[in-house]
């Protein structure tokens, strides 16, 4: 039987849809039971969503600047 | 947030200004992809190697946009030439990224169970109930940059690239050089670092 420490190794698998016909039925079957781990697939989807939305990070402007002058001294030797 | 690559429209109209030399589209262009490609060079190299080819990287640019079809994104196209670039770097010095993709769990959360297998300390509350208060807390977004910032370098670029870029996996398994399931490790280790970020910031409403 798949204990709610088997679920957690694949979770990530079952939220991407990456389990295969039996490892998903069996997830499916002890969510259905384990009230634990239904939040825990809960609070994981939500950690990814928060995730997904992440903007990505800001340059340095300084090292953009330095950025700018190498593509500008490049485009002058073209 | 909007970018200019939002579109295959505009993105064709960045190219088509890049390939005219066009020193304004470069700007632009720099500060919209360098993020990600430094993302993709930390994978390989320290910080200041990295910022070094990305910084070459955009000098050959310069001369290599004639060359690009669009058969790919032009995000994914500066990323497999940033990736390559640093694994010509790595041979030359003769040195092989290290990997680590044994373990799944984090220790945060393979601790809380008990030796047969069931949670010890289970999960404390439901985020879902909150999912709308999370994504506009402003405090909880500075906590996340802070956290994905502090996360180890292979799993913060898997994670930047595949979540919040939303690349596919086959794009970043090409682009870092691993295979699917390492890639699966590598972000389910980042998400069990971000769920455990959100639950204590949730329970104590620090970072």
């Amino acid at each position: 039987m798949l204990m709610c420490r088997d679920l957690a190794r694949i979770s990530s698998d079952y939220i991407d849809g990456n389990l295969g016909t039996a490892d998903n039925l069996s997830v499916k079957m002890h969510i259905l039971m384990c009230k634990d781990c239904r939040s825990f697939i809960g609070n994981l989807r939500e950690s990814v969503r928060l995730l997904k939305g992440h903007s990505g990070f800001r340059l340095d402007e300084e090292y953009a600047n330095r950025l700018d002058s190498a593509v500008e001294k490049a485009l002058k030797e073209q | 947030m909007a970018t200019l690559s939002d579109t295959p429209q505009k993105e064709a109209g960045l190219v088509d200004a890049l390939k005219a030399g066009d020193q304004q589209a470069f700007r632009i262009a720099v500060r919209e992809y360098s993020p990600d490609m430094l993302a993709v060079a930390r994978y390989y190299l320290d910080h200041s190697s990295a910022e070094d080819v990305v910084q070459d990287t955009w000098v050959n640019v310069v001369d290599a946009i004639q060359k690009f079809e669009g058969r790919s994104g032009l995000k994914t196209w500066l990323h497999r030439i940033v990736a390559n670039r640093c694994k010509n770097r790595l041979r030359t010095a003769n040195r092989e990224v290290s990997s680590e993709f044994g373990e799944v769990l984090e220790p945060g959360i393979a601790d809380r169970f008990e030796s047969g297998g069931r949670w010890a300390t289970p999960p404390k509350l439901r985020f879902e109930e909150h999912a709308e208060s999370l994504m506009e807390n402003d405090a909880l977004s500075e906590c996340l940059d802070k956290h994905l910032s502090s996360l180890p370098e292979k799993q913060r670029s898997a994670v930047m690239l595949y979540e919040a870029h939303q690349h596919n996996a086959d794009d970043v398994c090409n682009i870092l050089d691993i295979n699917a399931s390492n890639l699966r490790v590598l972000v389910h280790r980042a998400r069990q670092k971000i769920y455990l970020m959100v639950e204590r910031f949730q329970e104590t409403g620090e970072c």
